[in-house]
């Protein structure tokens, strides 16, 4: 147990690292930025600033000093959970997102919730269904993948809103919008899943154990049920932990198609507004996010697959 | 397409060789489909005669029909002609994204497989905060510094490449450094560089080279959305994403946004197909 806790203790500490030049980098890379945006934007006259207001934000911000110390000090209120104030705004960053995050929240676990759903459904008909079928399903992820994410909500919009009425596209945060806002990004999500488990399926199906269970005239659910799904699905919750970042680059997108508010919505604006300490922090939090999700799963993962050895992190699809 | 050509010969080949050379039809299907929007994108005029950027006012908004493929927009403009005139932008761009992702995460992860040590553990870290950042909020991210220019979308979607590419080629590295025959290689005094060129990246190209196409699909996926939030050339420009978004406007004109859809579907689809054949007859 000393073996899994030192791992765990390793894993941890490379999150913080990570979440830490995570900052940097993004610090860095809006830094290259041309011009001096910051300025321009608080002596724009629609922002409606006193001169006393774009000091204390100046002095806030320390743009009066070199990059170096700005970046120091900016880490050094992030370390302590303080992520700055808008620009645009004049509120903390840290308001705005509390704002907005509960809506993303929800779309992210329903389009997860769906991903799951949907890639199980594919991978059992691969395997259950007969000979036209399950060739056909087989494609169904490639194809998936081969559709933009705004062009799968202009659909579901155009047929589910325009056509059959089911929702109002300006009743954006409804339930039956949300579930179709949800099922845009799900489908992308499950397609990467429903990849990686038809893989592993054939893969288990392939092995002796498989084929000794098939002689004894085990019938094809049962078979798939009882002994190819357990092993099959064990790697999905390091893909599904992967797949967090998608659903939150993706809800960018979503969130613009269906004009819902949340994070991918902040972020729009913010690139419109260049408004950089909100960009910075959704960006940090989406790092955070993921970090942390992979925490869990690596963590997790060694206490539900016996097999897995701690001195390598599992191959997602390493068998594919 | 000298591919079909050999199958189609009945002169007894070796089974071997047959094996090989036998290309399903699906996959010739997406190479002829990558050729014609190869051709699209150097020369446009020659699949397309009408003008791209100035309009016939008393066409607008015809739907498709054999005049024109595609229907027209609102300022009576052929679309089929815009799609054709902006695939250039589009596949271009694409490609951009692609050698950017695959030359510097290449030499991300040639050099952290090679050196270790230290230098791998510096890089892997690099790496890991690329991997963090969601790969479509890090090409807005960098788009966004950059300025909205199709160009700078490019290169924030090669950004967000950088991770794959690098992570690919490091394990290459890795696994070729461990085979005998790389081992033997440096006992006969072959130098770092010799077994660099000789073994190791010969070894990797072909899982690089199917890499490097299944991205050059998704970066396609990935430059639309950024131009469909506007963050690519601003329009006359016709980049697929920006046509599809443009379409939106008009939901009485609904090949506005099929038309280009279709075309990046299609074009995506074939791509990932000849990215998958690639994988299966590695």
């Amino acid at each position: 147990m000393s073996g899994y806790g030192g791992f765990a203790l390793r894993r941890a500490g490379q999150a913080v690292v990570v979440v830490l030049l995570t900052y940097v980098f993004t610090f860095w890379v809006i830094s290259v930025l041309p011009g001096d945006p910051v300025t321009t934007t608080l002596r724009n006259p629609q922002n409606g600033f006193t001169e006393e207001e774009i000091a204390r934000i100046v002095s806030y911000y320390g743009l009066d000093r070199p990059v170096l110390v700005q970046l120091w000090e900016s880490l050094s209120r992030f370390v302590t959970g303080d992520l700055g104030v808008s620009l645009r705004s004049n509120r903390s960053v840290a308001d705005m997102i509390g704002e907005v995050l509960p809506s993303t929240l929800v779309l992210a676990a329903a389009s997860l919730t769906i991903a799951v759903v949907l890639s199980f459904a594919i991978a059992f008909g691969v395997h259950y269904l007969p000979r036209p079928f399950s060739t056909a399903l087989r494609s169904v992820p490639s194809l998936f993948l081969s559709v933009p994410g705004f062009l799968v909500g202009l659909l579901l919009i155009q047929v589910f809103s325009f056509g059959l009425g089911l929702f109002r596209a300006i009743d954006t945060d409804g339930p039956v919008a949300t579930f179709f806002a949800a099922l845009t990004l799900g489908i992308w999500v499950s397609a990467q899943i429903a990849e990686v488990l038809i893989a592993n399926l054939d893969h288990e199906a392939a092995q002796e154990y498989a084929g000794v269970a098939r002689s004894r005239g085990l019938g094809r659910l049962r078979m798939l049920l009882k002994h190819l799904l357990k092993p099959s699905s064990l790697p999905v919750v390091t893909v599904l932990a992967l797949m967090i970042g998608e659903v939150l680059g993706g809800a960018v997108i979503t969130e613009a198609v269906f004009g819902r508010t949340g994070i991918g919505n902040l972020v729009e604006r913010s690139v419109a507004s260049q408004d950089l300490p909100v960009l910075q922090a959704v960006v940090t939090l989406a790092a955070v996010v993921f970090v942390v999700v992979n925490l869990l799963a690596d963590l997790v993962y060694p206490l539900l697959d016996p097999r897995v050895t701690l001195q390598a992190r599992p191959e997602v699809g390493a068998n594919a | 397409m000298t591919l079909t050509a050999v199958t189609a010969t009945e002169a007894p080949v070796p089974a071997r060789v047959r094996r090989t050379w036998r290309v399903p039809p699906t996959v010739v299907l997406s190479f002829l489909v990558v050729a014609l929007v190869v051709g699209w994108s150097v020369a446009p005029g020659v699949f397309s005669g009408q003008d791209p950027v100035n309009g016939v006012p008393a066409d607008l908004f015809a739907p498709p029909s054999a005049a024109h493929w595609f229907g027209t927009d609102h300022l009576g403009r052929d679309e089929f002609a815009r799609v054709v005139h902006g695939t250039a932008s589009s596949v271009s761009s694409a490609l951009v994204a692609v050698l950017i992702g695959l030359v510097v995460g290449g030499l991300i992860g040639l050099l952290s497989g090679f050196l270790g040590g230290l230098v791998d553990t510096v890089l892997a870290r690099f790496v890991d905060v690329l991997l963090a950042i969601p790969s479509f909020l890090l090409a807005v991210v960098v788009v966004s510094a950059l300025g909205f220019q199709t160009i700078n979308a490019a290169i924030a979607t090669g950004v967000s490449a950088v991770a794959v590419f690098a992570r690919v080629l490091r394990s290459e590295v890795l696994k070729a450094r461990s085979a005998v025959f790389v081992e033997a290689s440096l006992v006969l005094g072959g130098s770092r560089a010799h077994v660099l060129l000789r073994h190791v990246l010969p070894n990797a190209s072909r899982s690089v080279l199917q890499l490097a196409v299944l991205q050059f699909g998704l970066s396609i996926l990935v430059i639309a959305s950024l131009a469909f939030l506007g963050y690519g050339d601003p329009p006359p420009a016709s980049d697929w994403g920006l046509l599809i978004s443009a379409g939106r406007e008009y939901p009485l004109a609904p090949w506005l946004i099929y038309a280009p859809a279709l075309v990046t579907i299609v074009t995506v689809l074939s791509v990932n197909r000849i990215s998958r054949w690639l994988r299966k007859t590695d």
